[in-house]
């Protein structure tokens, strides 16, 4: 695991259609520790899944610098593990291959790459499921393919971006128990990537609220682990939590 | 009515042990009509056959080694024509789609050129290469050439970007992208690629053997024209349509059943 640093962070690019720039980021700065779990929320349009992609290499970033461990990032790279909101599974590899596709992109010999992959699936509860390919499985099955997938790879950083959005409600509270019980187990540098502020908060370490492509606030999530659901819907401490980050959200 | 569900039930259950007979029971009709019509006899038989004639004109022409030889002579120049097809169109589809320059400088010449329908180049063929193995050989190709590299490009593009940025961050190099992911996203599109272009290519080899051909199955059907020979005709007719079934049920059609379908890249 590793820290993860953004330093003045910008993204500005040319609507050629327009005929003028855009700034999407203006001035983003933040410090995520090696361990740490932290989500950044905001209204739609705030930025937050372009800072995703930036980190992630999908994009370029116009200015500033982002720091993987110290070193600047150029490009995709398997040290960082992204989890999809449209899960971006391969239908044509079964759970398993799927699951063991980062280790056979380092060259794991089949053997040892399956070994891993299903220590993995057992993590999640999804060793049943190994053979069978991913249009086979439930959205809820899926995305937990998705993000064993990201963390047999074994990056520094975990970035999810509204990885649960497209599952049902309750579907959604699982994942969250399920999550948030592997992050206590490994422990892995996650930025997490939501609208959702309950969601937010159950995760987080620390939750970040961006509006109009700066940080707003910081908040500290100091809610003892582990946590789940059925203790925290009651959980005062949460609820207080909560409503101060989404009255931050809707003043965004 | 009671009476006629055990024999409803013998139906079923003899069709899904034999489904053979799923294929060929539509033809039952077909046939008693054609066998109808020749026996009522309104047409002399030397212009209208009956389906003994076409079966004696089947065998006597298996015996001659005719009819297995030129059938052998077309299948060969269909496979011919699908090897240079896939080996040649599926490298330039996955080059034309994943290089937007190649894209944009070749796909309106790739259109124009596709266009230009299959016997539509005879002509000037002809002039080249003469009649002969070469003409036919070139019409094959390009027929099957054109659907398998335009579908290709498709399927290429249509294989989503977060699948190429899954694999980007797996740590794929751009060449195992290309293995991992673009060919097998693009697979159920080359399937329809391979499927409509010898679907076409077999349509123009015919036409291209009997213009300029010296065997295969258009030259048997054009040589018994000339031989007045109504019977041999309708013998090729019929073993077009038989080999086109066994090429797509019994080849494609299980190919992509394994594939697009399995993925659930292919609707059902």
């Amino acid at each position: 695991m590793k820290s993860l640093s953004l330093k003045n962070l910008a993204k500005t690019y040319f609507d050629a259609y327009k005929g003028e720039h855009v700034t999407a980021i203006r001035d983003v700065s933040l410090e995520v520790p090696a361990g740490e779990f932290v989500s950044i929320v905001g209204p739609s349009g705030c930025g937050k899944s372009t800072i995703l992609n930036m980190v992630a290499g999908f994009i370029p970033h116009s200015g500033g610098e982002i720091l993987v461990g110290g070193a600047p990032v150029k490009g995709p790279g398997p040290d960082r593990g992204v989890v999809f909101q449209s899960f971006a599974l391969f239908p044509w590899k079964t759970v398993l291959d799927n699951v063991g596709f980062g280790p056979k992109m380092r060259g794991v010999p089949k053997a040892e790459r399956d070994a891993i992959a299903r220590e993995y699936l057992a993590l999640a509860g999804l060793s049943h499921a190994a053979d069978r390919y991913p249009n086979e499985l439930s959205g809820g099955m899926q995305q937990r393919v998705g993000v064993v997938r990201a963390l047999a790879n074994q990056p520094d950083v975990l970035l999810m971006d509204e990885p649960f959005a497209s599952v049902d409600a309750q579907t959604r509270m699982t994942l969250q128990d399920e999550l948030s019980r592997i992050w206590e187990e490994r422990r892995p540098t996650v930025v997490f990537i939501t609208h959702d502020v309950p969601e937010a908060v159950f995760l987080a370490n620390r939750v970040v609220v961006l509006s109009k492509g700066k940080v707003l606030a910081e908040v500290d999530v100091p809610i003892s682990r582990p946590r789940v659901w059925d203790r925290l819907v009651a959980d005062e401490q949460f609820k207080d939590l909560s409503n101060q980050v989404l009255a931050l959200v809707r003043s965004a | 009515m009671n009476a006629l569900l055990p024999l409803w039930s013998f139906v079923v259950r003899t069709s899904v042990k034999w489904p053979i007979l799923q294929t060929l029971a539509p033809f039952v009709p077909v046939v008693a009509l054609w066998w109808a019509v020749a026996a009522w006899g309104p047409f002399p038989p030397a212009f209208f056959p009956s389906p003994p004639d076409v079966v004696a004109k089947f065998i006597s022409l298996m015996e001659k080694g005719i009819l297995p030889e030129y059938l052998g002579d077309s299948v060969a120049r269909l496979a011919i024509g699908a090897a240079v097809g896939i080996g040649l169109g599926v490298p330039l589809g996955l080059w034309i789609g994943l290089s937007k320059g190649a894209h944009r400088a070749l796909w309106p010449v790739l259109l124009f050129f596709q266009a230009i329908g299959d016997i539509a180049w005879l002509p000037i063929l002809i002039i080249w290469f003469g009649f002969g193995l070469t003409t036919m050989t070139f019409v094959i190709v390009y027929t099957v050439l054109f659907p398998v590299i335009l579908n290709t490009v498709l399927g290429v593009r249509s294989v989503r970007i977060e699948l190429h940025r899954a694999a980007q961050s797996l740590g794929a190099s751009p060449a195992r992208i290309v293995g991992e992911v673009v060919v097998p996203g693009a697979l159920p599109n080359i399937m329809t690629g391979l499927r409509n272009g010898l679907g076409y290519g077999w349509r123009a080899l015919i036409a291209a053997e009997m213009i300029v051909g010296t065997s295969g199955i258009g030259f048997l059907m054009f040589d018994a024209r000339r031989a007045g020979s109504v019977t041999e005709i309708v013998l090729g007719m019929i073993v077009l349509g038989i080999l086109w079934y066994i090429v797509d049920a019994w080849i494609l059609a299980p190919i992509e059943q394994a594939t697009g379908r399995r993925w659930g890249l292919v609707t059902q």
